[in-house]
């Protein structure tokens, strides 16, 4: 009974530990010190992108656009097809000359 | 000045708004992370990232709060993803905690050194005995127990901090002191 009043006590006095903090002062340094972390940070940002302008960005991506539609137009030309196939007869790559190749 | 106009300055990444931003919060949130996290230098670190972020977020603030509940919303955020991290590191004894019987206070495996410069010396022990007790803790409870009973916080600031209800404040608050009676009960019997 008496062990129980006395682990009671202590839980109390443990809960209220903290009601006596004192109150606490940040360094006299913080300020400076995360004044110039801010403003580095910002000036650090600006001065990475700020060669690449809205305008030179709609450029690059038209320049991407039209290298890609190039591209497809490309791929999908007779011409490009025509030009693949005879390599790979050239080279003996091709499907007719594989199934020979078996028959054999 | 109002807070209004005061916001737009921060807006415009005014250095004169920052510096008084930093005058008028500065101790309240290095106060705050230190009820979080009782150690000076790792909170002045917490203290440090929640300015940054608050320049960094300043333009996806949209007013619905005050000013100074939207910092101490990011501080508190800032603090418990200081200790998830630190207390990812140290959590070798995981399936003890998840057998919800872990009452160990164990000053090692707590996820920094308590080093809180506001702690009265006499009250020092005990108060180290509960910040470990603090960290058993679920975290909404967590949570709720430090802004109120360490860092003095209202019921209304809390819920506003929060998110949350006054009537679920008051029962996270009722919920975090009886899981912290049930833990202490079980370290002090086992110290007898």
């Amino acid at each position: 009974m008496n062990a129980n009043k006395n682990i009671q006590d202590k839980i109390d006095s443990t809960l209220n530990a903290l009601d006596t903090l004192n109150s606490v002062q940040v360094s006299p340094f913080f300020k400076d010190k995360t004044m110039q972390k801010m403003f580095a940070e910002k000036q650090t940002i600006s001065k990475s992108w700020s060669w690449f302008t809205p305008q030179l960005q709609l450029a690059t991506l038209v320049c991407v656009v039209i290298v890609n539609v190039y591209a497809i137009r490309q791929i999908k030309s007779t011409k490009y097809n025509e030009a693949i196939s005879s390599f790979a007869s050239d080279y003996g790559l091709s499907s007719e000359s594989e199934a020979s190749l078996f028959n054999l | 000045m109002t807070e209004t106009d005061f916001i737009h300055q921060l807006k415009a990444q005014n250095r004169a708004s920052y510096s008084k931003l930093l005058e008028d919060f500065q101790h309240k949130v290095y106060g705050t992370c230190l009820s979080f996290v009782p150690n000076r230098e790792d909170a002045e670190d917490i203290a440090q990232e929640v300015f940054v972020e608050v320049f960094n977020s300043i333009d996806k603030f949209k007013q619905e709060s005050k000013l100074s509940t939207w910092i101490y919303r990011i501080t508190t955020n800032k603090c418990l993803e200081f200790i998830r991290k630190k207390n990812a590191k140290k959590r070798f004894a995981f399936l003890q905690s998840l057998s919800g019987n872990d009452y160990n206070l164990d000053k090692a495996s707590y996820f920094t050194e308590i080093n809180h410069p506001g702690l009265v010396l006499e009250q020092k022990e005990t108060s180290e005995v509960l910040f470990l007790a603090i960290n058993k803790l679920p975290e909404a409870q967590r949570i709720v127990f430090t802004l109120n009973k360490i860092d003095d916080k209202s019921y209304k600031e809390i819920s506003e901090i929060t998110n949350r209800s006054i009537g679920s404040i008051e029962s996270l608050l009722f919920r975090a002191k009886k899981n912290l009676q049930k833990t202490l009960e079980n370290f002090y019997k086992n110290q007898e």
